[in-house]
């Protein structure tokens, strides 16, 4: 998204940002500078009228600038997951059961990078790697796990139910043979840009 | 002089308006550094107002600032103990004195003996108002923090205190690149040029020359203000040092660091009355907390965030 910087200043968001994060800014932003906090009202002519008007004229084209920036990104990365080539497609053929190391080996055939998934679906790379090589301990429950890997399987453009179907049994057993109560690889705080 | 100046820090204390709790938080801040071990000096500069003082139970103290501005006393002998290990005072003079009357001599003699004082940190705080003597005085710091409290009227004279220390600032940065009136003339013609408020003032500036923006960058680099807000009553109250965060970046054009709040609380009211140091005899108070976190940031350069969520659909 280069040259988008200004916009993503004038949202007073870090380049990295996601969806969720231009959203609350924007609202943000826009609820404080059109209302009539009493930090606002105190600027009297500092912030008159006029200039209000031609802030959230800015702050609305910068808005619009990078919502279209992270669509684009969006398509561009849909388009990748498209490029399964014929090669791929004929060893996933012969494939009969979804794993950890299979899903991490399609990906590498694919040329995808962990950071192109986490580019699209905001999922941490450790989470993702663990997927592939099986690091049950960081899920703290199935129902992440189960929400990562649609995430992922929608990116590399597998039928998502196919794979839960397959992957999600291994946690089962995992689960009920080897869980620990006290044992967390990973930490779950949800590493979000402020 | 000037080669005897000791590594200490300067903190300077405003805000504009008066009755926001300048001299309460820095009698709290100064108390908080003292008692981690660091020695620290505070300095009454409300010249009007003087009563820094009272805050540690101490009767008018027999030496001012007016020994050393009238007498030519060093800072050293005018300082006074404040009963607390570590924590020297300066006090300044009863209402015999104005801020105004200190003249531009008087006044560079008093900043290159506050840089020299034996200290690792001193505090100065400051009057109301935004006399020239006010914020060449909170200019001096390194540490330039803003009281102030969640009323319009106190926003309203902090915008004001801000706006003259920048202009202040600014006029300072030029001259000394030989380009004395430059502010003063934009400023003055600044609906020809289309300007309607410092931050366009600022845009002017750096965009009018690749030389300029240069000097410009440079002198203002590190320039940071700390808002602190004191007698926060409500969620929505400790939200306005965030909101201030992004207003004095958006219409001011400077960053702000929000480094922290410290609530309305009675006890404060009447430990003041009862003439007690705060921070000792009011240990379970969570305004003492406030009070220590909010002067932990300031040291480290850091801030509180406020999640940045509207509140029932308002801010």
């Amino acid at each position: 998204m280069e040259g988008c910087e200004k916009y993503f200043d004038i949202l007073e968001l870090p380049y990295d940002a996601s969806v969720e994060d231009l959203n609350r800014n924007y609202n943000y932003l826009k609820a404080l500078y059109s209302g009539d906090a009493i930090e606002i009202t105190a600027l009297n002519s500092d912030f008159s009228n006029e200039i209000s008007r031609d802030y959230l004229a800015r702050l609305d084209e910068a808005y619009t600038k990078v919502r279209e920036g992270m669509e684009n990104r969006k398509t561009t990365s849909a388009q990748r997951k498209v490029e399964m080539g014929e090669e791929v497609r004929q060893w996933l053929r012969q494939i009969d059961r979804f794993d950890g190391p299979l899903l991490k080996e399609l990906r590498c055939r694919m040329g995808v990078e962990l950071e192109d998934i986490h580019a699209v679906t905001r999922i941490q790379p450790e989470y993702l790697a663990c997927i592939e090589n099986e690091g049950f301990s960081a899920f703290r429950a199935e129902a992440y796990l189960r929400s990562y890997l649609i995430e992922y399987a929608r990116f590399l453009g597998l039928d998502s139910n196919r794979v839960l179907a397959d992957y999600l049994p291994r946690y089962r057993a995992w689960s009920e043979k080897d869980r620990k109560p006290d044992v967390v690889e990973v930490g779950y705080v949800l590493t979000k840009s402020v | 002089m000037e080669n005897s100046a000791h590594n200490s820090t300067i903190w300077a204390i405003g805000g504009g308006k008066g009755g926001t709790g300048k001299s309460f938080l820095t009698s709290c801040m100064g108390t908080h550094l003292a008692m981690q071990g660091v020695r620290t000096t505070l300095i009454d500069a409300d010249l009007g107002g003087a009563n820094l003082h009272s805050f540690f139970g101490l009767n008018a103290p027999r030496h001012t600032l007016a020994d050393f501005f009238e007498k030519k006393k060093p800072l050293q002998e005018i300082t006074v103990h404040s009963g607390i290990a570590n924590l020297q005072m300066i006090a300044a003079p009863g209402a015999s004195m104005e801020s105004e009357s200190i003249n531009h001599a008087q006044k560079l003699k008093l900043f290159r003996h506050i840089r020299s004082l034996e200290s690792d940190n001193i505090l100065i705080d400051l009057g109301a108002g935004t006399h020239v003597n006010t914020t060449d005085t909170f200019l001096l710091a390194d540490r330039m923090i803003i009281v102030t409290s969640p009323e319009i009227t106190s926003l309203e004279n902090m915008y004001q205190f801000i706006k003259s220390v920048y202009f202040r600032k600014l006029k300072a940065i030029f001259k000394t690149h030989g380009l004395t009136s430059l502010i003063q003339d934009i400023w003055k013609n600044r609906s020809t040029y289309g300007i309607r408020n410092l931050k366009e003032l600022i845009g002017h500036i750096r965009q009018s020359s690749p030389q300029m923006r240069d000097i410009f960058d440079q002198e203002m680099g590190g320039f940071v203000l700390y808002i602190v807000l004191n007698q926060v009553k409500t969620p929505r109250d400790i939200q306005i040092g965030e909101n201030l965060k992004s207003i004095c970046m958006n219409v001011l054009g400077l960053p702000a660091i929000y480094a922290g709040y410290s609530r309305y609380d009675e006890g404060v009211k009447d430990s003041i009355n009862k003439r007690e140091p705060f921070m000792l005899f009011n240990r379970l108070s969570p305004v003492v907390g406030e009070i220590r976190t909010l002067t932990n940031n300031i040291i480290a350069g850091t801030g509180v965030t406020v999640q940045r969520e509207l509140r029932n659909g308002g801010l």
